[in-house]
């Protein structure tokens, strides 16, 4: 809460109720202050901020870096669509398998991964991304169209209709704020402090009688479960959809998108989501080749900035109060 | 000036504070003994001294100096010795290699270095040849301890050399640690095993949780080995 | 299928060449460096550069090449590598993959999108049998195993490899013998991407040149170095030729999957390994 009285808001009562006013607020701000952004970027946008906030549990709290998360992303998309055409195209039927199918891969591979070190951890998530890219694209082939890519039978059900812009942006919105509230009862609770142990010293926790394999791959779960509900709800919204969602060379998205905003907590997330994605529209539409520029921030950002924003952010209101730094319960700790 | 001074140094891993305001000293031509039990800090207070862990509070002078920032390599370079706990030697090297690596950072000859090693332990000639990691633990010690001799250090910190060795390798290393002692080189020492401590040690600290509870001078020895088990 | 078995050993001959300085990279300092794909890549383009400027002289091309990443190699150690190394492992992975962005982007501007073509510079072929093999796979071959035999033989009779022998063990226990382990670790660091310059440089005339040729080799190498074991140099010998040989044969059957193949074999490796990584 540390990094909202450092921005100036005041917080009180039960912490989820501010919450929802700040989300709101800046999202009406963006809305209203910014003729470049309009509606259809912010809900882009929020998607990508859900899976941000997914990856982020995973990295920022428990402390494994996944060089392959997109893959969830991509398996809530196409499991989705997939369930739209060939099953039912009820469209909170098909969120609904996105997600489950999304976390059952989560579940399968996670058991796989996660006693991995490190470096090993990283680099199989990324040869398992791969590998979903390439299923996508030449196995399931018939089913999914390949690289021609598929359009979603979603239907409209009730007043859920996806095609009118403000029911879309509204359904979003509110997913994004129910995973926010989610993640932030789950980081603040005894199992938020367990992965924080295990992300600072995994040993001890084991010593303590803990059986941290079981706890990471919760972790793991949930994680990829969230990040398959992000591409179930990018199904919805967009209508149509191909294997660059799968792009293995798409996994260092969230990665940069958390080290901007700041690992370790949600605000930190959502900031970093929405910074990383202005930036690249930004960029993408001034220049023709730009990776290097996110190349560049990211070397800054490893050298002097690993906080990123949201720990600058902090860093200067502890400095302003004279204080040795310190961070929230839910703060990062380098 | 004393060799080396340790003051009020506090270390931890990650939130986990290990060592709390430790202080204590050594002067050139000491045997200093550190005891305590399991967990009480004694490897990371010595792996401190060695550079290899950094103190985020105090301060340690070796020679006058600050040690701060330096890093094992410069101090191995000034003249710190560090014999780990595990007794890991250089396995995938034969063991001429693993004393060859601490002549050529001593600018040593290989020649005079084998003597230096073979000198305190002379079966080790016949094992010249072969993979270090096929040595047994007591091997090992005594190679390792060779080792740091090499390059003639001032100051080893050895830590629980005795430790799972057969009387008769004690034996050896005893013999060692005196042989040190008449070439006036100074040792910091964790051992469990109280006899050698009482009979080498010029001084004893006593830790426990990362505290250093006693400090006994050990000119008075008979008294003091009733003295050391009260405190363990 | 003899031909497959040859391609398989070509591959494997060239994933050797890029994996080991992966290998030893990670041994020695523990960092997952992909920044050596943009060596890989960048060195090729230098390669074709000097190629058009002196034709037909693949040799000295390909030193003048390696020699252009000598100073390359420099920087992103001194720079990148250096500072981050011994700290957090996922920062210097995060830098390392900013390096590869940036140069990526560097050869896009320089050289253009476009894959480049080179021929193939001996454009002989053997017959075995009743198979035509070309040379050219059979030099790329030889290459890797007087590598090999030559880096055993660097392993265990230089200083250098002594100490890196040791390190790749126990780098602290290095240290504290007065050994300054850091500066043989940059010997390494460069040598191993020299290693991969060559080998992207002779792989060239059989697959072409663009700047996002990095991604397949870069992924196949890490299931290589994690199959073989990070930091063991023989292991990476033995399964880049394995992985090698798996990919041609697999290749033949069912042309896309030849990538996805090796990666079932590094996720049962796993599955069954009892150390963890």
């Amino acid at each position: 809460m540390d990094i909202l009285r450092a921005l100036g808001f005041r917080t009180y009562g039960k912490k989820a109720l501010p919450v929802y006013k700040e989300i709101c607020v800046l999202t009406v701000f963006f809305l209203v202050l910014t003729p470049i952004i309009h509606m259809y970027r912010i809900t882009d946008f929020m998607i990508f901020c859900i899976y941000v906030m997914s990856f982020d549990l995973l990295y920022g709290y428990l402390g494994l870096l996944s060089f392959g998360h997109v893959l969830y992303l991509g398996a809530g998309v196409y499991i989705s669509v997939l369930f739209s055409i060939y099953i039912n195209s009820n469209p909170l039927l098909s969120l609904l398998a996105g997600t489950l199918g999304g976390g059952i891969v989560a579940a399968t591979l996670g058991l796989i991964v996660v006693k991995l070190d490190g470096a090993s951890f990283a680099l199989v998530n990324l040869a398992f991304s791969q590998i979903g890219y390439f299923l996508v694209t030449s196995t399931f082939q018939r089913l999914t169209h390949g690289t021609d890519g598929i359009s979603s039978r979603v239907e409209a059900w009730g007043f859920l209709n996806f095609s009118d812009e403000y029911i879309t942006f509204s359904f979003i919105l509110i997913s994004m704020l129910l995973v926010f509230y989610f993640l932030r009862k789950l980081t603040s609770s005894p199992f938020g402090v367990l992965i924080r142990s295990i992300k600072e010293n995994e040993t001890r926790v084991t010593f303590l009688g803990y059986n941290t394999f079981l706890y990471k791959w919760i972790t793991f779960l949930v994680a990829g479960t969230i990040a398959s509900f992000a591409g179930g709800i990018y199904t919805l919204y967009v209508q149509y959809v191909s294997p660059t969602v799968l792009n293995p060379l798409d996994n260092i998205d969230p990665i940069l998108a958390v080290l901007i905003g700041g690992a370790g907590n949600l605000y930190g997330a959502i900031a970093g989501g929405l910074l990383f994605m202005m930036m690249k529209d930004w960029l993408s539409s001034h220049f023709a080749v730009w990776q290097w520029v996110l190349g560049i921030m990211l070397l800054i950002i490893s050298f002097w900035f690993r906080h990123g924003f949201t720990g600058f952010v902090m860093a200067i209101r502890n400095y302003q109060r004279k204080k040795a730094v310190t961070y929230d319960q839910d703060g990062a700790q380098g | 000036m004393r060799l080396l001074q340790v003051d009020e140094i506090n270390v931890s891993y990650g939130r986990a504070r290990v060592l709390h305001d430790i202080s204590m000293h050594l002067n050139q031509g000491e045997i200093v003994f550190v005891v305590g039990r399991n967990g009480a800090g004694k490897t990371t207070l010595l792996k401190t001294v060695m550079g290899l862990l950094k103190p985020w509070k105090g301060s340690i002078l070796y020679e006058g100096e600050k040690t701060l920032g330096i890093g094992p390599v410069k101090l191995a370079q000034k003249g710190l010795r560090y014999v780990a706990q595990d007794k890991k030697v250089f396995s995938g090297l034969s063991v001429k290699d693993n004393i060859a690596l601490a002549a050529y950072s001593n600018g040593v000859s290989m020649p005079e270095a084998i003597t230096n090693v073979t000198s305190i332990y002379p079966k080790l000639n016949d094992f010249m040849e072969n993979k270090a990691g096929g040595l047994s633990g007591g091997q090992r010690e005594l190679l390792l301890i060779g080792r740091a001799l090499v390059g003639h250090p001032k100051l080893l910190l050895i830590d629980e050399p005795t430790e799972g060795l057969a009387a008769i390798v004690i034996k050896d290393i005893f013999r060692i640690l005196v042989h040190m002692k008449t070439e006036n080189i100074s040792a910091i020492i964790v051992e469990q095993n109280l006899s050698i401590v009482n009979r080498l040690a010029d001084r004893i600290y006593v830790m426990r949780e990362g505290h250093i509870i006693k400090e006994i001078d050990n000119s008075r020895q008979a008294e003091d080995s009733h003295e050391l088990e009260n405190y363990l | 299928m003899v031909e497959s078995l040859v391609y398989g050993f070509t591959l494997g001959a060239i994933l050797y060449l890029f994996s080991i300085g992966l290998s030893l990279t990670f041994g020695t300092m523990k960092i997952i460096n992909f920044a050596h794909g943009m060596a890989y890549t960048l060195g090729v383009y230098f390669f074709i550069t000097f190629l058009r400027v002196f034709p037909g002289t693949f040799c000295i091309s390909t030193l003048l090449a390696v020699l252009c990443m000598i100073p390359v190699a420099y920087i992103v150690e001194r720079f990148v590598i250096r500072r981050l190394y011994g700290e957090s492992l996922d920062y210097a992975i995060i830098a390392t993959y900013a390096v590869l962005l940036i140069g990526t982007d560097f050869i896009k501007f320089v050289w253009g999108n476009v894959p480049q073509q080179v021929r193939d510079p001996v454009g002989l072929s053997v017959s075995i049998s009743d198979f035509m093999i070309p040379v050219y796979r059979l030099i790329i071959i030889a290459v890797a195993v007087i590598l090999f035999a030559g880096l055993n033989i660097l392993l265990r009779t230089t200083m250098t490899g002594k100490i890196v022998v040791a390190a790749l063990e126990d780098a602290d226990g290095v240290r504290c013998l007065g050994v300054n382990v850091n500066k043989h670790f940059s010997i390494v660091f460069i040598f191993g991407t020299l290693l991969a310059v060559l080998g992207g440089i002779l792989y060239a005339p059989i697959s072409a040149a663009d700047p996002y040729m990095w991604l397949s080799i870069l992924l196949i190498s890490f299931a290589v170095v994690i199959v073989g074991g990070m930091g063991n140099l023989n292991g990476t010998f033995v399964s880049a030729f394995v992985l090698g040989i798996t990919m041609a044969i697999t290749g033949r059957f069912w042309s896309q999957a030849a990538d996805t193949v090796v990666f079932v074999v590094m996720a049962i490796v796993l599955i069954f390994r009892r150390r963890v990584a």
